[in-house]
């Protein structure tokens, strides 16, 4: 019996399926011991991974989880205590002061960047672009690198060329998933002295169903380039949702308190280096901004849109 | 014996009898690439073989694999931003055929091979930002008819590209000049616009007599910067910074930055909640506070990491070039320049200097002098 279970399992692996309708045996089995992931199976009703496959956990052995629970503990316990006191105080932060910018990030030290990670295609071995994330000579936050749209040969993989930073996941003390709340504000906050290019910014709002896993509200971040900062205050409200990439047919607001992940993206297909230089990320309440979502929710006929 | 057979009949993919007619296609079949030959490749020359292949064979065998072909040569025959090569494309397609007729074929994606190389088609439109049209969308209704996937995506991308196609608050035209002094005005132009007085300037190096690299220079300076620029202490050198580059789509324009010193912040020591002195200044009826501006007037221009006092590009982004633009400051309205050190930190001269450097590439004062 395992010995048909683990030939259905392998069998079933090796079978790419991008619809019911449209599926497609691997013929690469050579490839199987190769690092590069095989995982794209992507069923109709059904996501097995919450990373679509990529598989980014880092493997340890139990006593070292041992360890570095020991070490975390500390860390830890002081978070809870802080929670305790913030409840304690009960002093929450109730309206927002239009026209002051609370700030989310304040890129002025190297502890900030650590709430942040970079990927790239390379990181994949789908691509050749890298990034990296550091300390600008002006002491703020350099997110630089080469974009690469060269596509590797593997037949597999039809474009490339992405590079991205992202905060990481919100928490709460002893590892419990958390999530922002923005929904005192209505506008995003920027500072940011860039190189001409337009890049992506990307708001998760990841839910506990496998469909809102990939649910990333974007919008585009135009910079000026140049020596000069430069302020950029986009609305909520013009944020357009998208899954996996894909913009998506029916729109909906954004949901401020279930924000997971913010991140800014470059992969405007433009060959080269680029260079942005972050001063912070904030939020802001801006009274005079009433519109509630920027595009069209009206009805259309059935089963032309969203199917 | 019976799990060996059960295993080797277990081994063979589980797709392999319900989904032949997919793979069957997959079979590396050599195809006649008629755009592989031609001795000129224009857009005349692509519209040409697609004609070619159109007239040959009436029934179009093979006209998907064609459009394959066609897709991936787009950029060779540099059609790959042109509406009317992906309009011919979409014509190869015979019309009528795959319209469905039934619900059944409406809703399981009759001819599949076929809609999903139209959308594939679209997609490399609208990755190359090409705007679809009317005309096209009535193309793909009579092949795919209006409950086709391709029709869906065509939908979609006249829905979101108009939205974003003019987003950008700096605006920058279709096709971007091939000048590159052209280029540098237009980059020169879109990096000082947070100073509305900006001027910029066309300067030829020739102007200055000891200068080896003859080249223009694209200038910008404010009447602001120019305040701020004599105001710069004599013994606290300038600072030549760059080469830094700034895109305009796919152009790359390097420019380089004049920097001052760190200006100090202004400090308002003025109690705006202090009542007890209020003075009604003469003049402005009903105004209460302050009228005078602070001292140090704030602009855009002090940053943190310098006092940026003048921006250009030149055309060979040499050294000397730099050189004769600071001298070219110095000769239009900056006589404080003669007596100011100027430091260049360029890391490494870039690529395209055409003048042999005698000096060290680290860093080195040039004191200017005329």
């Amino acid at each position: 019996m395992s010995l048909l279970k683990t030939n259905v399992i392998t069998s079933v692996k090796y079978l790419r399926s991008f619809s019911v309708l449209c599926r497609k045996s691997n013929q690469d089995h050579h490839l199987k011991k190769c690092p590069i992931l095989f995982n794209t199976q992507r069923w109709l009703f059904w996501e097995r991974h919450r990373k679509g496959g990529y598989d980014t956990t880092i493997k340890t052995s139990n006593w070292e989880h041992l360890k570095n629970g020991l070490v975390e503990l500390k860390h830890e316990l002081k978070l809870f205590a802080k929670e305790l006191k913030e409840l304690y105080d009960m002093d929450p932060l109730l309206i927002a002061r239009p026209g002051e910018i609370d700030l989310l990030w304040c890129f002025n030290s190297p502890t900030v960047l650590e709430k942040f990670v970079t990927t790239c295609d390379s990181d994949h071995g789908e691509g050749y672009s890298s990034c990296n994330l550091e300390m600008s000579p002006a002491g703020r936050a350099l997110f630089h690198g080469y974009l690469d749209t060269r596509v590797p040969k593997d037949g597999r993989i039809k474009k490339a060329g992405y590079c991205a930073m992202r905060s990481k996941m919100q928490r709460k003390s002893f590892k419990r998933a958390s999530t922002f709340d923005w929904h005192l504000y209505n506008t995003l906050v920027l500072k940011v002295r860039g190189d001409g290019r337009a890049y992506l910014l990307n708001i998760s709002t990841e839910g506990y169903y496998d469909i809102t896993w990939n649910d990333i509200y974007h919008y585009i971040l135009y910079t000026r380039g140049g020596p000069y900062w430069q302020v950029a205050k986009i609305p909520f409200s013009k944020f357009v949702l998208g899954s996996k990439g894909r913009l998506q047919d029916k729109q909906t607001r954004m949901r401020f308190d279930k924000v997971t992940h913010f991140g800014i993206s470059c992969g405007d297909k433009i060959v080269g280096k680029f260079n942005l230089e972050i001063e912070y990320v904030g939020l802001e309440f801006d009274p005079t901004h009433d519109e509630e979502f920027a595009y069209e929710m009206y009805k259309t006929d059935k089963y032309i849109v969203a199917v | 014996m019976a799990t060996k057979i059960l295993r080797h009949i277990l081994r063979l993919p589980s797709s392999h009898f319900m989904y032949r007619r997919w793979e069957s296609s997959n079979t590396k079949v050599a195809v006649y690439d008629p755009f592989a030959n031609k001795p000129k490749k224009n857009k005349d020359t692509y519209l040409e073989a697609i004609k070619m292949f159109e007239n040959q064979d009436n029934r179009r065998r093979g006209h998907v694999e064609f459009i394959y072909a066609a897709l991936a040569r787009m950029k060779e025959f540099g059609v790959h931003k042109d509406l009317q090569a992906y309009k011919a494309l979409v014509d190869v397609l015979p019309k009528g055929k795959f319209i469905p007729s039934n619900i059944f074929q409406a809703e399981f994606m009759h001819y599949p091979k076929q809609q999903q190389c139209a959308v594939d088609l679209l997609e490399q439109m609208e990755d190359n930002k090409v705007m679809p049209d009317s005309e096209l969308e009535q193309m793909l209704l009579n092949v795919f008819g209006k409950r086709g996937i391709p029709l869906r995506k065509f939908w979609r991308m006249l829905y979101w590209m108009p939205k974003f196609k003019n987003l950008s608050p700096w605006y920058l035209p279709d096709e971007l000049p091939n000048d590159t002094l052209e280029l540098a005005k237009m980059a020169i132009h879109r990096i000082t616009s947070v100073d509305p007085t900006m001027k910029i300037e066309i300067w030829q190096t020739e102007e200055i007599e000891a200068c080896i690299d003859k080249t223009w220079i694209v200038s910008a300076q404010s009447e602001t910067q120019k305040i701020l620029l004599s105001e710069q202490p004599p013994d606290e050198p300038l600072v030549v910074r760059g080469p830094y580059e700034v895109y305009l789509k796919e152009q790359v324009v390097t420019y380089f930055t004049l920097l001052g010193k760190v200006r100090p912040e202004h400090k308002d020591d003025f109690d705006q909640d202090d009542v007890s002195n209020l003075k009604k200044p003469s003049g402005i009826p009903g105004f209460i506070g302050q009228t005078t501006l602070p001292v140090v007037k704030c602009t855009v221009h002090e940053q943190d990491d310098g006092t940026i006092v003048a921006v250009c590009a030149t055309g060979s982004s040499s050294r000397d070039s730099l050189l004769s633009w600071i001298r070219l400051l110095e000769k239009y309205d900056n006589s404080v320049l003669s007596n100011l050190p100027v430091i260049f930190t360029l890391t490494a001269p870039s690529n395209d200097v055409v003048v042999q450097e005698t000096q060290p590439a680290a860093e080195d004062v040039k004191r200017v002098q005329n």
